[in-house]
């Protein structure tokens, strides 16, 4: 029994004014039930993450085409208790509608206007990949891009693409593949862009970040000189020592030269043999041939800094090209480059 | 107790409050990519507006120029709410100038160049060709005989077609590609619909398992026989039905009812119980989880779905959270 919580003051205060008023200073215990509010709010705290685990997109990129139309792809989390999801369509001219479930199994689905039913069946995330036409207009030479998402995304544009007007603040942007990448948020966004020269992302280095660059530099130019004044002597002191070890270290560079030397030729090879191969592939490539020729898809991501779903996609698409091999090791993919590269061509 | 229990209110408001700014704070702006993206638009504006545009233009343009140096200089002093304004208002008005010049500008040069982009099939043949990659990679996990090496040729010419300006050509082969596809998607899908059949069959046996043990909770609970028999019928319904469109219309029918007589609100627990089921058959083929290990783990399931089958929902709760705890720590 919770002594401290009996409603005293109610009591006491009856007494005194004879009518029934309740005292500020013991509203807690007399207003509102405290052990009943700290349960319920256990129970929210218990039962949000439990909401939120199912029927939630994981990811949403989308690929805008040259000629207007948008690939999407989406990682979508489903409850898998339930037969079947329905899907909102960003729109109604679908193509392509292509939806797979855990361990790649392709997916029955039914579409009608701008709704997919997937038959899950039990899948607790599906992968969903479609062209879509009802995302961008063209007004003269201005093609506008509109769209209201459920969740944060991001948005490839085409080629030779420059945006001209946008409605809401990017999260981020990058150049893949001569392709401006804009990280952007849930809600209403509207990209107006044109056709123009090809980006060159050197020749745009915003100049206040020359003038903080050119301060870093000063600093770091003054620090140095001290530093390597203070130094200078040791190095002069130790300079016998050096001379002994710079033989083996010079021949330590040879050798991984040579190493490297090896690995590049043998990725320039995998280069020539798969000219349609992607520019940020080739990096994904040249990572793996320097690791020795495999790596986990985990520590590629970390390289790369890529979401699990781009860097699976760029995987696969690598795999297509049969330039690598995907095996499991300890539940994760192990990503191996080829030796039989010519054979397949 | 009454400043243990004022204290413990307090972390589980400042818990809830906190975890819900969690996603705001992360979606910041990198300020300097606005001065890209607004420079990259002024460089190429600049480039199209020439001694023959309208004077309008030219001031629309000057007005975008200079809200690009207010952008500069709210950065410059870690202003980054003005920046943003600035970052905006550039965008608005080179969106119009560009309008503008559509509307003013139609040089011969320029229409040529919009009418070539018009013909160009190649973002048509690149959309084909990721949804074959996608059809690829599904072929390959049903071991299917569908051979893709003609389609891919037919990839090459288009591609050739393209480089070479046959667009007409390129059209046609790219019409060959879709009707290949047609056939190669609906061969897939034969396929697919073999496995379906042994996968819904597994998903319904999983659903009875939860209907069972939300019949004899209903029965523990002292539920009116004519639920118990409702629920009693649509199990043996589901339990006969074979093909996935079967087993998809009797769970909806189940859902039907559990939903008529409130009896949902252990839907979620059931819920996870079949997602750790699917992660305890993934770590089973894994060496990340030793023998006994995974002997307990089934046992804490075991013991989960006794409790729900009784009605204890909290204790049942409570060791799922556990258990997934502990599982996510092998997954990864």
């Amino acid at each position: 029994m919770n002594l401290e919580l009996v409603p005293a003051y109610r009591e006491e205060s009856i007494r005194e004014d004879g009518m029934l008023f309740v005292r500020t200073d013991g509203i807690l215990e007399t207003m509102v039930k405290a052990p009943l509010i700290l349960a319920g709010l256990i129970i929210v705290a218990v039962v949000i993450p439990l909401q939120t685990s199912f029927s939630s997109t994981r990811t949403l990129e989308l690929v805008i085409y040259s000629d207007g139309s948008t690939h999407i792809s989406t990682q979508i989390d489903v409850d898998p208790l339930e037969p079947d999801f329905e899907l909102d369509l960003f729109g109604k001219s679908i193509d392509n509608f292509v939806a797979v479930g855990d361990a790649g199994f392709l997916l029955s689905e039914e579409i009608v206007e701008d709704k997919a039913i997937i038959d899950t069946l039990g899948s607790s995330s599906i992968v969903i990949d479609y062209d879509i036409h009802d995302l961008i207009s063209k007004e003269g030479r201005v093609w506008t891009f509109s769209f209201d998402s459920p969740s944060d995304y991001t948005l490839l544009m085409p080629k030779n693409s420059v945006i001209v007007g946008i409605s809401g603040l990017p999260n981020n942007m990058e150049i893949v593949d001569e392709q401006t990448k804009l990280d952007l948020t849930s809600g209403l966004s509207e990209i107006n862009y044109i056709f123009g020269a090809p980006i060159n992302p050197t020749t745009h280095k915003p100049t206040i970040l020359d003038e903080s660059l050119f301060n870093y530099v000063n600093v770091v130019v003054i620090v140095g000189i001290v530093v390597a004044a203070v130094i200078g002597g040791g190095v002069l002191m130790l300079k016998r020592k050096q001379q002994k070890s710079l033989s083996s270290i010079i021949q330590t560079e040879s050798v991984s030269e040579k190493q490297i030397e090896t690995k590049s030729i043998d990725t320039e090879t995998i280069f020539s043999f798969r000219p349609e191969m992607r520019d940020d592939d080739k990096e994904i490539v040249k990572f793996i041939s320097n690791n020795g020729g495999q790596a986990l898809e985990s520590e590629l991501r970390k390289k790369f800094l890529q979401p699990r779903t781009t860097m699976w996609r760029a995987v696969k698409r690598l795999e297509r090209l049969g330039v690598i091999e995907i095996d499991k090791k300890d539940l994760q993919n192990l990503v191996k480059l080829k030796k039989d590269l010519e054979e397949e061509k | 107790m009454k400043k243990i229990l004022s204290f413990v209110l307090l972390i589980l408001v400042s818990s809830m409050i906190l975890g819900g700014m969690t996603n705001p704070a992360q979606a910041q702006t990198d300020p300097y990519i606005l001065l890209k993206i607004a420079k990259h638009a002024q460089k190429q504006l600049e480039n199209q507006i020439n001694q023959d545009s309208s004077d309008k233009i030219k001031q629309l343009f000057k007005d975008g120029a200079q809200q690009i140096k207010a952008l500069e200089e709210s950065l410059k002093n870690n202003e980054i709410d003005l920046a943003k304004q600035h970052f905006l208002s550039a965008m608005r008005i080179f969106k119009e100038v560009s309008q503008q010049l559509s509307i003013n500008q139609s040089s011969p040069a320029e229409i040529a160049t919009l009418k070539a982009t018009a013909e160009d099939p190649s973002a048509d043949l690149l959309r084909m060709q990721n949804y074959v990659d996608n059809l690829k990679i599904i072929a390959k996990k049903y071991n299917t005989s569908v051979n893709f090496s003609d389609i891919d040729n037919l990839f090459v010419t288009a591609k050739k077609q393209i480089i070479d300006r046959q667009f007409d050509d390129a059209l046609q082969t790219i019409s060959k590609i879709k009707q290949i596809t047609v056939d190669f998607n609906n061969k897939i899908r034969e396929y697919a619909s073999q496995q379906e059949q042994s996968r819904a069959k597994e998903y319904a046996q999983k659903y009875l398992e939860q209907l069972d043990r939300l019949i004899e909770n209903a029965k523990n609970k002292g539920l009116s026989e004519d639920i118990i028999q409702k629920l009693e019928t649509a199990r043996e319904n589901l339990s006969s039905a074979t093909n996935p469109h079967e087993i998809i219309k009797q769970v909806r029918e189940i859902i039907s009812i559990k939903e008529q007589f409130e009896l949902t609100k252990n839907d979620r627990l059931e819920s996870r119980v079949m997602q750790i089921e699917k992660i305890l058959f993934t770590l089973s083929n894994s060496d990340k989880l030793s023998q006994s290990d995974l002997e307990d783990a089934k046992k804490t399931l075991q013991t989960i779905k006794h409790h729900l089958s009784q009605g204890e929902f909290e204790t049942a709760n409570e060791l799922l959270r556990s258990l997934a705890t502990l599982l996510e720590q092998f997954q990864d």
